[in-house]
């Protein structure tokens, strides 16, 4: 991923140079976790296309897509206070 | 007479916005970067409203309540899309702040306009940029004057209406720049909050004895209301391209990327992000209020769907006072994402069209002046558009509206990937809102109901990619610049 390595220097280029790799990895896990979200959320009627059971007043699909809504924002919530503990480093996804 | 009290609260509300918008401009210096970009100064708070002001708009406001009574599931959309909307701006937002303070950008256009050494580029993007946001305000207008039209009875016309939100509107704009716009947000953005439970909660509670007896009631009434697929509302590809485009598509907004250069530090937008899944959750009630008017009213009586939220209203009994309220609220929507809007789009006319077209640069108070010239002139255009729009005009606008995300491999590109090159950029560019149009003019087939703008989108990265290899690189140095950023 990073292009130091590479020779022409114009590869595709997602990190910082000089970003240590263990950042790396958890930027790259955050990443997929996020976009699973996404999937989950635009394919959310493969899992709750019903009304029953009513979730707290709310349908189960609706239910459904505000709970990852709470998911998306806990795991946010971790990314960004994972980052700020190193952000001395810089370098971040 | 309560429809004057009714229309004396909306006035009292409209001019304590108008001074609160122009009082938080006062006194600051007059150039570019305060007036696009409050000096890049603004704190966590401001930032979050200014965010969410937008998408906070008519349509959450008066189109949210409207899809859920008419479209049912499908209006469910419109809390995932708010809540995922900016998560990609994690992957550019701070590093387009960081290009703005490193390379003193107040545009969108100028980054893209600076990675590819192209001033077509800008104009490109700069006249895409306007149609979509003259669309996206026109729908602003209509949802004021429509605030009016209810309030006073119809007796303040339609016409009227949307010139008095627009001059309110202008007037802090114009003088508060991206400041005023800021707090009146924090405003406006609280308020209509608070008012949107109450409401949602309220009618639940009152027409049905609760959300749960509301849902029970409306799926033994009609059971496919509440789902998405065959035979409801809308289709599976449907649902789910609508929602990836909208969410690829929402941090390409120019207005979102120039909020990236008003932040005091990445911290700021990125804390932004974190918090704003939290908008969709005050969604919530605003679906519940157009899904309490299933049972109350029929989509014939009713006429247009996003009436439900008025109807409910005159059929309620509410003292005056409420509903003055509640239809100050429903401005407030209109209003925070008019004024950001135009403040942007009055920014973009001036530095992207009006600039790389002049020989000579404008001084820093020229320049200002002449973006508070285009905020007046954008301002009025749209107007016109709201009261005498044509079919014509109108495609024209929505091909634009849906041409924003064909950005994306512009913004990828400029941070990710140094051998992108101007061909490549521009070619890229322009397929993917050709096609973009194509669709929307009924030119090109629509594929298995699948979002004209992935579509768009695929062909347009196949393009810049293809493009861009062919093409000779471009200066190392140049592009390491913003890969590096």
């Amino acid at each position: 991923m990073n292009n130091n390595q590479e020779s022409d220097g114009y590869g595709i280029s997602v990190f910082k140079p000089g970003t240590p790799s263990r950042e790396k990895t958890r930027g790259i896990i955050f990443f997929i976790v996020l976009c699973l979200i996404i999937l989950v959320q635009a394919f959310y009627w493969l899992f709750a296309n019903a009304v029953e059971p009513i979730v707290l007043g709310m349908p189960f699909g609706m239910f459904f897509i505000v709970l990852f809504i709470v998911i998306e924002f806990i795991t946010l919530l971790i990314v960004y206070l994972t980052e700020e503990k190193d952000s001395t480093k810089g370098g971040s996804i | 007479m309560p429809w004057i009290t009714v229309t004396v609260i909306i006035f009292i509300y409209l001019f304590f916005v108008m001074f609160l918008g122009t009082w938080a401009g006062r006194g600051r210096e007059s150039s570019v970067v305060e007036y696009i970009a409050a000096s890049r100064n603004l704190g966590f708070v401001v930032m979050y409203f200014l965010m969410g002001g937008a998408i906070f708009s008519a349509f959450a406001y008066l189109g949210g309540p409207g899809w859920a009574y008419s479209k049912g599931a499908a209006s469910f959309y419109i809390l995932a899309y708010c809540a995922l909307g900016l998560v990609p701006w994690w992957l550019w937002g701070p590093r387009a702040f960081r290009a703005g303070q490193k390379f003193h950008y107040v545009t969108q256009a100028q980054l893209f306009t600076d990675r590819f050494q192209s001033k077509a580029l800008s104009v490109i993007i700069a006249v895409v940029s306007i149609l979509a946001f003259v669309q996206y305000i026109t729908l602003q207008m209509k949802g004021s004057a429509y605030v009016f039209e209810i309030a006073s009875g119809g007796r303040i016309p339609f016409w009227a209406g949307a010139l008095i939100a627009y001059v309110v509107v202008l007037i802090y704009v114009f003088y508060g720049g991206v400041r005023g716009v800021a707090w009146t947000n924090v405003f406006q953005g609280i308020f209509m909050v608070t008012i949107a439970w109450v409401l949602g909660l309220y009618f639940a509670f009152k027409l049905y004895g609760g959300p749960t007896e509301m849902f029970q009631q409306i799926a033994a009434a009609n059971p496919t209301h509440l789902l998405v697929g065959p035979g409801s509302k809308m289709s599976f590809a449907a649902y789910s391209s609508a929602l990836l485009v909208s969410v690829l598509g929402f941090a390409m907004w120019p207005h979102l990327f120039m909020k990236a250069y008003t932040a005091k530090s990445e911290k700021v937008i990125k804390q932004t992000i974190v918090l704003y899944p939290t908008f969709a959750i005050f969604l919530v009630p605003v679906l519940f209020i157009g899904f309490a008017g299933i049972m109350q009213v029929t989509p014939d009586v009713l006429g247009a769907p996003d009436r439900i939220l008025p109807w409910m209203f005159i059929h309620m009994k509410f003292p005056a006072i409420i509903v003055g309220l509640v239809l100050a609220a429903a401005l407030a929507a209109a209003m925070s994402t008019q004024d950001t809007i135009t403040h942007a789009a009055g920014a973009i006319f001036a530095q992207d069209l009006v600039e790389p077209l002049k020989k000579e640069k404008h001084t820093d108070k020229e320049a200002t002046m002449w973006i508070r010239i285009s905020v007046v002139g954008f301002g009025a255009v749209s107007y016109l558009v709201a009261i005498f729009g044509g079919q014509t005009l109108v495609s024209l606008l929505l091909g634009a509206y849906g041409s924003i995300v064909q950005l994306l491999p512009l913004a990828l590109a400029t941070f990710f990937w140094p051998r992108a090159t101007k061909a490549g950029a521009i070619c890229g560019l322009l397929v993917g809102v050709l096609y973009n149009y194509g669709i929307v003019l009924h030119l090109i087939p629509k594929f298995w109901g699948i979002h004209a703008g992935i579509q768009g989108l695929v062909i347009n990265f196949v393009v810049l990619i293809v493009v861009s290899l062919l093409t000779k690189p471009m200066d190392k140095e140049h592009v390491r610049k913003f890969v590096d950023l």
